[in-house]
C-alpha cells in the first residue's frame, strides 16, 4: 500500500493530466453528434491511413536514432507526379501489361532511390535535418520542373482505381493497406534480426558500432523503407484522384498543416523516443488514429481550421509532456 | 581630340535617344501551384511581347515571406517603373504595400479585391471577381434544382466545400453564393473550409458528410473545382451517386468554380458546371493595365475583372477568350487544372 501511495505521489502530475484528458476526451465523444457511427469510424481510419502509413515508415528512421526525414511530402510529391505521368503517358514506352504495373514500379523505384540517397549521406555522418532539407528542395524542384507546374491527369476508368477508390468488406483499400503495413512493420521490428538491429543502433550507436552494426547501412535501409512507404501513399492518392500535382501534399492553408510536420507529429504523439531505440509502429499507428479522432471530433463540433490547428498542436505538447513525465516516474521508481 | 569628342557625342546621342524599357517587379505566390504557374506564364509572355523587363519574386502563400522579399528588394536601392502586388494576406501585407507605395513607384494589386485600407496605395486592380464567380455558381445550382424539380426529384440540402474561412476570398464567395440561392428551396446545411486543393477537399468533405449525413446531401457547392474534385471522391466513397443527370432523390448534384479541377468531372456528369477563371488571362490583363497606366498615367477603370462566365458540359467546347496578345484561347488553355 505504501508503495502504491508513493508511486501515485511520484506520478501525481502525470495522473492528474491523464485523468483530465480522459474526461475531456469522453465528454467530447459523448457530446458529439454522429461521432459513434460506422461511417464516421471509417472516415477516421481512412483519414489516419494516409499519414499513418508514412509515419510507420518514419518510425523506422526515428527508432534507428536518425531523427526525422524532412523530405516526406516532397518524396510523396515526386512519386505522385511520377505515377500520374506513367499512367497518362506510359513514359513513352509501349507495354503489353498496361501502364499501371510500369508506373507503380518506376514510382516505387524513385521513392527507394530518393530514400537511399538521403540515407547514404546521413549514414556517412551528415546531419539528418540538413541532408533531408536539401533533399526536400531537390525532390520538389524536380517534381515541379517535370510537370511544368501543371496538373497531370489520367482518364478513368483505369487499372489503378482499385487502389485509389476500391474497398473490401466495407473498408477502403488504403485503410486495409494501413492495417497490413502496421502489422508487418511491427512483426519486422519485433521478430527479425533487422528489427533488433534497428533498436540496438538507435539506443546506443557506439555499442552498435562495437558489435559490427554500422549506421551507414542502417540509415540507407530505414530511409529507403520510409521513402518507399511515402511512394506507396503517393500512388494510392494519385490513383484516388486520377491526377497529380507537385503540391498535392503541401497544405499550407489546411487544418492538417504541413504533411511532413503532421507525419512527424504522429510519430511523436505515439510516444516514440526522438533519440531512438524506444517505441514501435503500433504506437505510431495509434498516434495516427488518435490525431484523426480528435480532429474529426472538432469538425463535428463545428470548429474551424484555426481552433483545430491549435487542438492538434496542444495534443502534441500534451503527449510529449505525458511521456516525459512517465519516463521520469519510471526512472524514479527504479 | 576632335575624334574623341565626336565619339563621345555619338555615344551621348544614343544614350539619350534610346527608349528605356519599362521595368516591372511582381511579388506573387509560388508558380509551383498550377494557378499561379499559369498566371506567371501570362505576365512573362505578355511582358516579353510588349518589350518590358519583368522580375518575379515568389512566395509560398506566405505573407511573412513576401514582406521579407519587399524589405530586401527595397534595401537593394533598385526601383522599377511599376510594382505588381499579389498579397497572400492583404491585411498582414499592408505594411509592405505602404513601403512599396512610399517609393513613389505605382503599384497594381492582383487577385484580391482592394479593401478600404489598401486602395489609396494602388493605382488599380486586376483579377477575378470572387462575388460574381460564386454568384454564377449559385445560379447554376438553382438552374440544376429547377431541372430536378421538373423531373420529379426531391431533396434540396446543400453543403459547401470552402476555402479556409480565414482566406480573403471566402467571405465574398459564400455571401454571393448564399445570395444567389436565397428564396429558393435550396438549403445550406453545412460549410467546411479544410484547405485548398484536392487532398483537403477530400478530407473536408469526408468529415462534413459524417456530420450531416442524417439530414441528406443533395447539392454540393465547391468554392473551387480542385476542392470539389476531392469532395466528389469523398461522396462516392461514402456511397453517394454523384450524377446530375440522374435527377432523383438520392443523387447528388455538384457545382464548382475556377475551372482548376478535372475536366472529366464535367464530361462524366459528376459536376453540373463551373465558372471560367483563367490565370493566364489574369496575367495578361495585369501587363495590359501596366501598359495603359504607363501610356496615360491612369487607368480607365480602377477595378478590372477577368471574365467569369459559367461553363457546363453543353458550353465548354465553345467557351473561348481572346487574350491581350490577340490570340484566341480555348478553355483547355485557359483553365489551370486537369483540362488538357
Amino acid at each position: 500500500m505504501q508503495d502504491l501511495i508513493s508511486s501515485y505521489k511520484k506520478n501525481l502530475l502525470l495522473s492528474i493530466l491523464l485523468t483530465f484528458f480522459v474526461l475531456l476526451f469522453l465528454y467530447g465523444i459523448f457530446a458529439t453528434n454522429n461521432y459513434f457511427t460506422w461511417f464516421n469510424f471509417k472516415t477516421i481510419i481512412r483519414d489516419a491511413a494516409l499519414y499513418g502509413i508514412m509515419a510507420i515508415g518514419l518510425t523506422f528512421v526515428t527508432l534507428s536514432g536518425n531523427f526525422f526525414l524532412l523530405s516526406i511530402k516532397e518524396t510523396a510529391a515526386i512519386c505522385c507526379v511520377s505515377f500520374a505521368m506513367g499512367m497518362s503517358t506510359g513514359y513513352g514506352v509501349e507495354s503489353w501489361v498496361g501502364n499501371f504495373p510500369i508506373s507503380l514500379l518506376v514510382t516505387l523505384l524513385i521513392g527507394c532511390l530518393a530514400g537511399a540517397a538521403q540515407g547514404l549521406f546521413i549514414g556517412l555522418g551528415g546531419n539528418p535535418i540538413v541532408v533531408t532539407l536539401g533533399g526536400a528542395g531537390i525532390l520538389y524542384g524536380i517534381a515541379t520542373w517535370w510537370t511544368d507546374n501543371l496538373v497531370i491527369s489520367f482518364r478513368r476508368p483505369n487499372d489503378a482505381e482499385w487502389l485509389g477508390t476500391g474497398s473490401f468488406l466495407g473498408l477502403p483499400t488504403i485503410t486495409w493497406s494501413f492495417i497490413l503495413i502496421a502489422i508487418l512493420a511491427e512483426f519486422v521490428l519485433r521478430y527479425t534480426n533487422f528489427g533488433r538491429k534497428v533498436y540496438l543502433v538507435g539506443s546506443n550507436r557506439a555499442a552498435g558500432k562495437a558489435t559490427g552494426h554500422e549506421n551507414l547501412s542502417m540509415a540507407i535501409i530505414v530511409c529507403t523503407i520510409c521513402s518507399a512507404l511515402c511512394a506507396f501513399v503517393a500512388v494510392a492518392f494519385a490513383a484516388q484522384m486520377s491526377s497529380a500535382q507537385a503540391n498535392y501534399f503541401s497544405a499550407e492553408f489546411g487544418s492538417s498543416g504541413d504533411m511532413t510536420i503532421l507525419v512527424i507529429a504522429t510519430v511523436m504523439v505515439g510516444g516514440n523516443s526522438i533519440m531512438g531505440g524506444y517505441g514501435n509502429t503500433i504506437r505510431t499507428s495509434i498516434g495516427a488514429i488518435f490525431i484523426a479522432m480528435i480532429d474529426n471530433m472538432m469538425v463535428l463540433n463545428g470548429l474551424n481550421s484555426g481552433p483545430r490547428i491549435v487542438g492538434v498542436g496542444l495534443m502534441i505538447v500534451f503527449s510529449i509532456l505525458v511521456f516525459a513525465l512517465y519516463a521520469k516516474g519510471s526512472r524514479a521508481q527504479e | 581630340m576632335k575624334k574623341l569628342l565626336s565619339v563621345l557625342a555619338v555615344f551621348m546621342f544614343f544614350s539619350v535617344g534610346s527608349a528605356k524599357a519599362v521595368e516591372i517587379v511582381s511579388f506573387n505566390a509560388a508558380s509551383s501551384e498550377a494557378y499561379v504557374g499559369a498566371f506567371v506564364k501570362g505576365i512573362k509572355k505578355t511582358a516579353e511581347l510588349y518589350g518590358y523587363d519583368l522580375t518575379v519574386f515568389e512566395n509560398n502563400y506566405n505573407q511573412a515571406e513576401q514582406n521579407q522579399q519587399v524589405e530586401q528588394y527595397l534595401a537593394s536601392g533598385a526601383l522599377p517603373d511599376v510594382f505588381i502586388w499579389w498579397p497572400p494576406d492583404a491585411t498582414a501585407g499592408l505594411g509592405s504595400l505602404r513601403k512599396l507605395a512610399k517609393t513613389g513607384v505605382p503599384v497594381l494589386k492582383i487577385n484580391q479585391l482592394p479593401n478600404e485600407q489598401d486602395k489609396e496605395y494602388i493605382f488599380g486592380y486586376a483579377g477575378p471577381d470572387d462575388s460574381l464567380r460564386a454568384y454564377n455558381a449559385g445560379e447554376m445550382m438553382v438552374k440544376a434544382m429547377k431541372m430536378k424539380q421538373a423531373a420529379g426529384g426531391k431533396g434540396y440540402n446543400v453543403i459547401a466545400l470552402s476555402y479556409p474561412h480565414s482566406y480573403g476570398g471566402y467571405g465574398l464567395s459564400i455571401n454571393a453564393f448564399k445570395q444567389a440561392i436565397a428564396g429558393t428551396d435550396l438549403n445550406l446545411i453545412g460549410d467546411i473550409g479544410e484547405g485548398f486543393g484536392q487532398a483537403n477537399g477530400y478530407k473536408g468533405a469526408a468529415k462534413l458528410i459524417a456530420k450531416v449525413k442524417d439530414q441528406g446531401i443533395h447539392f454540393v457547392y465547391g468554392m473551387d473545382d480542385a476542392i470539389l474534385t476531392g469532395g466528389i471522391k469523398a461522396l462516392e466513397e461514402a456511397g453517394y451517386n454523384v450524377d446530375w443527370k440522374a435527377m432523383d432523390d438520392d443523387s447528388v448534384i455538384t457545382v464548382g468554380t475556377v475551372c482548376n479541377g478535372d475536366k472529366q468531372m464535367i464530361e462524366e456528369g459528376k459536376q453540373f458546371g463551373t465558372t471560367l477563371q483563367s490565370p493566364l488571362h489574369e496575367g495578361q490583363l495585369a501587363i495590359k493595365l501596366v501598359q495603359e497606366y504607363m501610356e496615360n498615367g491612369k487607368l480607365a477603370e480602377y477595378i478590372n475583372f477577368t471574365p467569369n462566365p459559367s461553363v457546363t458540359a453543353a458550353t465548354m467546347d465553345f467557351t473561348a477568350l481572346i487574350g491581350f496578345d490577340g490570340k484566341l484561347y480555348g478553355i483547355d488553355e485557359l483553365c489551370s487544372g486537369a483540362w488538357k
